[in-house]
């Protein structure tokens, strides 16, 4: 499906100061490589106690004597400190309760969220499988919805249209391709905003909860799929609560509690602390999901 | 693939899906549009011609033209005020410059646009309006109002996600632009005073660029063009400058 071949415009020109030359074969040399360097990151929320910000209020503000501050809001870390690498050709799992930090983790790795201190190198391009199905429209049909989607990801225009027949294969949607998306289940969407997601052709693939939604056979197709990516030398990222997955998927698992890393290392080891933790009782406070 | 040419594809991509959804709602969504200004050119034909006795000549095709030239402009910045309220995930889960998200949907409102003119034309015609090698200038016309859109919209939806009832303010905005532009009359009647201001306006020097071509049989004058490319800039300017410096908050503030 995806070529394994890497254009070499395809390599990111954000940060070259470290491996640019060695990036053309990165498995010749016999050294580890990173491809993405976690360095010292924190990264902050502001949860504002007014909800939505309109001119009339900011008037109402400025007249009133005894005026709040303009921004009132609390502050919450949602990352602090974490330090960790990615080699080439390496799986990672992240796993951690709910509001722990994995998914602004990978939002913070995709560039979708700025770090407030600290810094992500990454050596290659990133595809995040994150938000399946943004810009997915009920009223438009299932092929006009992939190319959309698929161009959102990081496809050209040629490219989604070249390989709309595999990606609707793979996603088992052929014969729906030309009904509107609503008449679609949940998961059949997510199959397909799944199927399109992992046709881009990058290094580096970071994956949130993707292989919870589909039904098992599915789910073993994207196995099947990531193996493979793997064998092509791409660097895969998981965020899952599928324990035994990433058990048996990443060679290296990190552990996320209250936005810190609490373990990192062999995926069992991590997996272990984690469910001896859940033992222990002592994850019952780390619910700080803003509301 | 390089970077300018996933742009242009996201941008294509977008405003081909806003557009499609526009008019896929209902069979006759893009009867509507048409609909829409010669509603008005009957009502204010029927106001400012008959009970108001406007003198203009070809009162029907003043008015339409000038109706068509200020609905891009309208139906293009407001509909740029949702797109980043709108489109929440594009600003938090893709990676990629915002700007481009109102650019699509300028690009959306442009088709349409084309699309009215289009279809208008043998209305315009059957009013009487004069065909000549002039009409060629039209595309210029259209295109410069374009880039006067994208300034104002890429200012209105960055002020959109931090007040967010900047809508109603524009709405305003709008319905004074209306009547601020020589849509429903001539611009000769202003006050020679506020001439000078007046004709600061880009639409008002759109709008009668509009007019020479098509009715009054001339190429509109270099200082329209003048006034139009030096407000757009200046508006370009400013509205980036609002956006970039809102761009970094676009995700906590949605």
């Amino acid at each position: 499906m995806a070529e394994s071949s890497v254009h070499p415009s395809e390599i990111s020109r954000r940060n070259y100061r470290l491996v640019s030359s060695s990036r053309a074969d990165p498995s010749v040399g016999g050294g580890i490589i990173s491809v993405v360097e976690v360095n010292d990151l924190w990264k902050r929320f502001r949860i504002p106690h007014e909800r939505r910000g309109t001119i009339l209020h900011s008037f109402a503000v400025l007249l009133s004597l005894h005026g709040q501050r303009r921004y009132n809001f609390e502050e919450f870390w949602a990352l602090k400190e974490i330090n960790f690498s990615l080699q080439h050709r390496e799986s990672l799992g992240i796993i951690g309760p709910n509001g722990s930090g994995k998914t602004t983790l990978l939002s913070v790795m995709a560039e979708t969220l700025r770090p407030d201190k600290g810094e992500v190198k990454t050596y290659g391009t990133i595809a995040p499988l994150l938000g399946l199905g943004i810009g997915f429209h009920p009223e438009l049909t299932v092929k006009e919805n992939a190319e959309v989607y698929g161009v959102l990801m990081g496809l050209t225009r040629k490219e989604v249209k070249a390989r709309t027949g595999a990606i609707l294969e793979f996603a088992g949607l052929m014969k729906f391709q030309d009904s509107k998306l609503m008449h679609l289940s949940s998961g059949m969407q997510i199959r397909l905003a799944f199927s399109i997601a992992i046709e881009r052709n990058a290094d580096i693939f970071l994956v949130d909860e993707a292989l919870a939604v589909g039904d098992m056979e599915f789910t073993e197709k994207c196995l099947t799929r990531f193996r493979q990516l793997k064998q092509e030398g791409k660097s895969i990222v998981f965020v899952s609560h599928a324990l035994p997955t990433i058990q048996s998927f990443c060679e290296k698992t990190l552990y996320l509690l209250h936005g810190q890393v609490r373990a990192y290392g062999p995926s069992s080891e991590s997996i272990n602390k984690y469910l001896a933790d859940i033992k222990e009782g002592s994850l019952i406070t780390s619910q700080i999901v803003p509301t | 693939m390089t970077d300018l040419q996933r742009y242009y594809d996201i941008v294509v991509t977008l405003a081909k899906k806003d557009f499609k959804l526009r008019y896929r709602n209902s069979v006759l969504g893009f009867l509507w549009s048409l609909l829409n200004p010669l509603a008005y050119m009957v009502i204010l034909t029927a106001v400012f011609g008959y009970l108001l006795r406007s003198n203009i000549s070809n009162f029907p095709s003043y008015l339409l033209l000038a109706l068509l030239v200020w609905r891009f402009f309208a139906v293009g910045t407001s509909s740029s005020l949702y797109s980043i309220v709108g489109n929440p995930s594009f600003i938090t889960k893709v990676h990629l410059p915002r700007f481009l998200i109102v650019l699509s949907a300028n690009v959306a409102s442009l088709y349409g646009a084309i699309l009215e003119f289009v279809a208008l034309f043998p209305v315009l015609i059957f009013l009487g309006i004069r065909i000549t090698f002039l009409a060629l200038l039209l595309p210029v016309i259209i295109v410069m109002e374009f880039v006067l859109i994208f300034g104002v919209s890429l200012g209105l939806a960055a002020l959109n996600t931090r007040y967010r009832d900047f809508n109603q303010l524009w709405d305003i905005t709008l319905q004074l632009g209306f009547f601020l532009s020589p849509i429903v009359y001539d611009a000769n009647l202003i006050p020679e005073r506020y001439r000078f201001i007046y004709f600061l306006n880009p639409m008002t020097r759109l709008i009668d660029a509009a007019r020479d071509i098509f009715l009054f049989g001339f190429p509109p004058f270099l200082t329209d063009y003048a006034v139009v490319v030096v407000a757009s800039a200046i508006l370009l300017l400013i509205g980036g400058g609002i956006f970039r410096s809102s761009e970094r908050n676009f995700a906590e503030e949605l």
